[in-house]
This record gives C-alpha cells, sequence and structure tokens, in this order.
C-alpha cells in the first residue's frame, strides 16, 4: 500500500479532531478550565446531526446550521449555570464538575436513545473516488474536512477582526488585565464555552456520518481532544489545529505499519512525550509547571 | 477518650455484623462492596487527600492486583492466593514508580491528565495482550487457601474489612508523622514546602507507593471474590471516578470521610442498578405496574445509577465541596 493513503486519510481524520481540539484549548485559554465534558458534548452533537436527519430528513452536513445555534445556546447555558460556579476553585473541583455534568449527559442520552448504536446512512456514505497511485478519498471524510476548513476560517476572521474575538483574546492572554480594561469576562467566558461547545457539536456532526453514533461515543474522542490540546499548547487555536491533524496521521500510520489495536496506546505514549519534553505544547506561551 | 470508645464501637458492630445477617449473600454482597469501595476511597484519600495529589488514575493498581493474582492462579492452580498477592503490590508498586516519575513532574490539569494517560495506556496494553485473556478477561474455577469455604462470602468481608481498618490505621498514624505533615505541607503550598526543604519527589512518590500497594491488596481480593475480571469491571477510568467521587462527598483528607462517603454511595447505587426503587414505587401504588411509567423504570432505572452519581457530583462540588465531614467540622 502507498504511503501516500494514510497520510491523507490521516490528515482528513485530523481536520475532525482538529475542530474538537480548538474548542476545547478556546474554552482552556479563555477559562483556564480543562472540559472533561467536551466528548460528550461531541456526543450530543452526533445523535443532533443523527435526529435532523430521520426526523426532519435533513442532509447531516445541512443539519450544522441548526446544531451551531442550538449547541451555542446549550453550553453558554452550561457555563452560565454551573462552570462559572466553579472558576475560581482548585483545579480538581473543576475537573469533577465537568466529570459530573458529562456523566449526566452521557446516562440521560443512554436512557433516552438507548445503547444501540445507531448508524446514520446517506446516499453517498460509502462512496469514494479514487486519485492516481492506488489511492482512494471517502466522500464524507473529504466534506468533513472541507467544511471544517470553512468553520476553522471563520472562528480565526472571528476572533481576529471583531471587537468580541479581541475581547476574547485578550480575556485568554490576562483575566485581571482584560477586566482592568472594561472587559466583561464573565460574558466572555459564557461566549468561549458556547463557541467550545458548538465546535464540539459540529465535530460531533461531522463524524457522525462515519461512525457508530452511541451515548459512551464522547469518552475515546475526549482524551484525544486533551492530547491534541496539550500537543498543541493548551489554550494555542492553532497549536490545536496543527495538533489535530498531527493525531490524525499519527493514529493512521500506526494503524496502518502496526496494528489499529495500538493506535490509541501510540497516541497517549506521543501524550506524555509532550508533557515531559515540551510541557508548553508545539505552539504554546507558557510552561504551566 | 471518647473517640477511642467510639472506634471500638464501630470496629466491633462492623466484625459481627455477619454474625446477625446470617447467610443472606445479597446483604453480606453489598456489605462487602461498601467496605472495598471505602479502603478504595481510604487508599485515595492518602495521596489526594493529604498531599493533594488528585490521581485520576487509581483503577491502574486495582487492575494490577486483580489481573496478577488471577493470572498467576490460573497457571499455578495450587498457589497459595496470599503469594499472588504479594506479588500483585509488587507489580502495582512499579506501575506506581514508574507512573509517579512521569506525573509528579506536572502540576493542576497536567497532573490530573497525566495521571488518567498513564491509566489508560495500562488498560490499553491489557486488552491488546493475549496472556491477560483480552477483552474475554479472566474467569477462575477455584481456589482454595487454608481450608477456608471461599465460596462463601464471610472470609472476604472480614478480608475487606480488614484491608480497610490497616488502611485507617495507616492513615491515622501518617496524618500525625512527620511524613504527614511534609505531605500537608505539600498540599497547602508545594513550593513554599520545597523552599523549606522537603524532598517533594520522595515525599509525593512514598505516598503514591502507599496508597498504590493497598489499592492492590483490594483489587487481588476482589478478583479471588469474584473470580472473574475484564477491562471494564477493575480498570476503567468510571472505577477512578467513583473512588474519587466517595472521597468528595465523605469529605477529602479526613480519616472517616471515604468510609462515610461509601457507607452513601455504595447503596443508593445497589438500590437502583437492582431496580428496588422501583419495586417500591409499585408496592406503595404510586406507580402501577403495567403503566408506560411503570415498565419504563424497570427497564432504565438499572442504567440510572451512573446519571445519578453524576447529578451527586454536581450538587456536591457546587453546595458541599468539603464533603458531609467538611460541613460537620465547619459547624464545630
Amino acid at each position: 500500500m502507498s504511503f501516500l493513503q494514510p497520510l491523507l486519510s490521516g490528515i482528513l481524520t485530523g481536520g475532525v479532531y482538529a475542530l474538537a481540539g480548538i474548542g476545547m484549548s478556546l474554552v482552556f485559554g479563555v477559562m483556564n478550565i480543562s472540559n472533561f465534558a467536551h466528548g460528550d458534548l461531541m456526543m450530543l452533537g452526533m445523535y443532533m446531526a443523527y435526529f435532523a436527519f430521520t426526523l426532519l430528513h435533513i442532509d447531516p452536513y445541512l443539519s450544522l446550521v441548526l446544531i451551531i445555534p442550538t449547541a451555542f445556546f446549550f453550553g453558554f447555558m452550561l457555563e452560565k449555570l454551573f462552570i462559572n460556579r466553579v472558576i475560581h476553585h482548585p483545579h480538581q473541583n473543576q475537573i469533577l464538575l465537568t466529570i459530573g455534568l458529562g456523566l449526566i449527559m452521557s446516562n440521560t442520552a443512554l436512557l433516552a436513545f438507548t445503547s444501540d448504536p445507531k448508524i446514520l446512512t446517506t446516499t453517498y456514505s460509502s462512496s469514494a473516488f479514487n486519485l492516481p497511485g492506488d489511492i482512494s478519498i471517502s466522500l464524507p471524510l473529504l466534506l468533513s474536512f472541507l467544511i471544517t476548513c470553512v468553520i476553522i476560517s471563520i472562528l480565526y476572521l472571528f476572533l481576529a477582526k471583531t471587537s468580541t474575538g479581541m475581547a476574547l483574546r485578550a480575556t485568554s492572554q490576562n483575566r485581571e488585565a482584560a477586566q482592568l480594561m472594561g472587559i466583561n469576562v464573565a460574558k466572555m467566558s459564557a461566549i468561549a464555552f458556547g463557541i467550545g461547545t458548538a465546535l464540539a457539536a459540529t465535530a460531533g456532526a461531522l463524524i457522525a456520518p462515519t461512525y457508530y453514533i452511541h451515548p459512551l461515543a464522547g469518552h475515546s474522542f475526549l482524551l484525544k481532544a486533551f492530547t491534541i490540546c496539550v500537543l498543541g499548547g493548551l489554550g494555542s487555536v492553532v497549536g490545536a489545529g496543527v495538533g489535530g491533524i498531527i493525531i490524525g496521521v499519527v493514529e493512521a500510520m500506526s494503524s496502518t505499519y502496526l496494528s489499529t489495536d495500538w493506535k490509541d496506546v501510540i497516541v497517549f505514549v506521543l501524550f506524555l512525550a509532550v508533557l515531559l519534553l515540551r510541557l508548553e505544547g508545539l505552539f504554546g506561551k507558557k510552561g504551566g509547571r | 477518650m471518647k473517640h477511642i470508645a467510639l472506634v471500638t464501637l464501630i470496629a466491633a458492630t462492623a466484625i459481627a455484623l455477619p454474625l446477625f445477617i446470617g447467610e443472606n449473600p445479597y446483604i453480606i454482597g453489598i456489605l462487602i462492596s461498601v467496605l472495598m469501595m471505602a479502603a478504595l476511597s481510604s487508599a485515595w484519600n492518602i495521596l489526594g487527600g493529604y498531599a493533594g495529589q488528585y490521581s485520576f488514575g487509581h483503577a491502574a493498581y486495582f487492575g494490577a492486583g486483580a489481573y496478577t493474582t488471577l493470572i498467576m492462579l490460573t497457571l499455578f492452580n495450587t498457589l497459595n492466593p496470599v503469594i499472588c498477592i504479594l506479588v500483585g503490590i509488587v507489580v502495582a508498586s512499579l506501575i506506581a514508580l514508574m507512573t509517579g516519575s512521569i506525573v509528579f513532574r506536572l502540576r493542576g490539569h497536567y497532573f490530573g491528565l497525566a495521571s488518567i494517560a498513564v491509566a489508560e495506556i495500562v488498560r490499553l496494553s491489557v486488552l491488546n495482550f493475549e496472556c491477560t485473556g483480552g477483552a474475554q478477561g479472566i474467569l477462575l474455577t477455584d481456589i482454595s487457601l487454608w481450608g477456608l469455604d471461599l465460596n462463601s462470602k464471610n472470609p472476604f468481608y472480614y478480608g475487606m474489612l480488614l484491608v480497610l481498618a490497616v488502611t485507617l490505621a495507616i492513615t491515622a498514624y501518617l496524618r500525625r508523622s512527620k511524613t504527614g505533615y511534609y505531605l500537608q505541607a505539600i498540599r497547602e503550598d508545594q513550593d513554599a514546602a520545597a523552599s523549606l526543604g522537603i524532598n517533594l519527589s520522595f515525599y509525593k512518590n512514598k505516598a503514591l507507593l502507599i496508597s498504590a500497594a493497598l489499592t492492590s491488596v483490594l483489587g487481588s481480593l476482589y478478583g479471588l471474590y469474584i473470580r472473574f475480571i475484564d477491562t471494564s469491571a477493575v480498570l476503567d477510568l468510571r472505577l477512578s471516578i467513583e473512588i474519587i467521587l466517595t472521597a468528595i462527598i465523605g469529605g477529602v483528607g479526613t480519616l472517616w470521610g471515604p468510609v462515610v462517603g461509601a457507607i452513601l454511595l455504595v447503596p443508593l447505587a445497589e438500590i437502583l442498578r437492582s431496580n428496588l426503587l422501583g419495586e417500591a414505587l409499585v408496592k406503595a401504588g404510586l406507580v402501577s405496574e403495567t403503566s408506560g411509567i411503570g415498565i419504563f423504570l424497570k427497564e432504565n432505572l438499572a442504567h440510572a445509577h451512573v446519571l445519578v452519581y453524576g447529578i451527586i457530583t454536581v450538587l456536591c462540588i457546587l453546595y458541599l465541596p468539603k464533603g458531609i465531614l467538611g460541613l460537620y467540622r465547619r459547624k464545630q
């Protein structure tokens, strides 16, 4: 098999991972909170896409128009009701609170949607096209990647050009100084968490056509999203983007050349190696030692 | 004096309890779970509560004990289980030393994340190796120990009780010892502790080793008791979180907090899991068994205990971050 095949599918999958990682990194940067409910928010996105498709007959990619605002509002309220109350607590309390919220979401989904995995089959789910040199690209994966690129560009423009985006970046750089400059940091936290949730749900919706949809599906993505953030530097949006691609490629390469069973182990070993060798990640600002 | 009398009373009640219950295996089973979770949470508390190092990966040490014991007994079935428990401690300590050398360099978010990553590497490795039975797990058919009747649950009740007593005794001794004061200093302010000449890495690793060894003994006992283990039962992240949650609800960094947490949480989970609540509602005439709600409760309440854990975690962090014993202490 050609070396390019795993590289290319790794990059395409990595794009969606990057989306999930960027959401988590933004939340970490602005609020200094590790969000352990991130994987479950992705799972909610998967179910939203599934029900939009089965009940409303909307194409999963088109349904993003509904999913993004719904998820943003959900995340915004989640922050207002729960997360902001632990923003000055020790890290472990924040971690446990988000773990608790994640357990509530995944187990409510388990009660409501049962544990039977659902499959979202579109007409183009298994279609692929061939490139010269025996490389085939799955159409849903390519579509997901392109949509990811569009969303990341919009997010980039939002953060770089708008005043809200600038306020978010200022809060991320220095919360106290931002507050002294008259930025409403509490509102920025809620917006950041809303955007983080929307990005997680989008990533979930984008992978829904190629994965089993299951109430506990978020678990494996949670640890992947953390690895991506740490790799890119917790809080760095650009870093998370690059981190996502790296993880996607590492996974695809290790599935091809080692074995599918060990690919997650390799991702975690990489994670620990980054923590030990370069704590600030590839694009991080400063260490947290 | 009052304190000693109270402890003696609790100990005497715990020892005599199986005699009153007789041979009701269901109740004894729940009591064993309570003792096990109390001991696990107390062992975690030495590292998490006193040294302030919140390990999110204690399932790795539990699994190390359980897997070592069951693998050894499957290979040599005439072996004395006590030897297996001791080897389990060695294996868990080795994993702990490896973990410690990685995670104790990190702080805050990074420490918690790294402890999860190490535990997940252990879980995935066990899942992928052949000698551990992979996803099928290990089933043990027959064991013998000094002629004890191990088909009865009572030996395991006393076994768990013994480990809990040892864990509490170690905690009680530690917190008034030099090591204990050093650990609490590290918990309050690492940099200040280091500047006073406390060897951070040595004392953190010491607390982790004690904690991991006790956790591994409990894992071995669990393996011998249930005689079937797989990665989702003994190595899952969910187990690590349940251990922490038990300590949080009772009171982190208190001697009896984990015990209180286990007494509250384990029976609650059991009531939900075995659908006792649904049956009680039907018996009380509040819900009809054949109505939609009755059927829904019967089919789904069994999964609901994790949901309830989630709700309790959220409420506890928001309203009772110091746990039940923390609340009591504040009133004093």
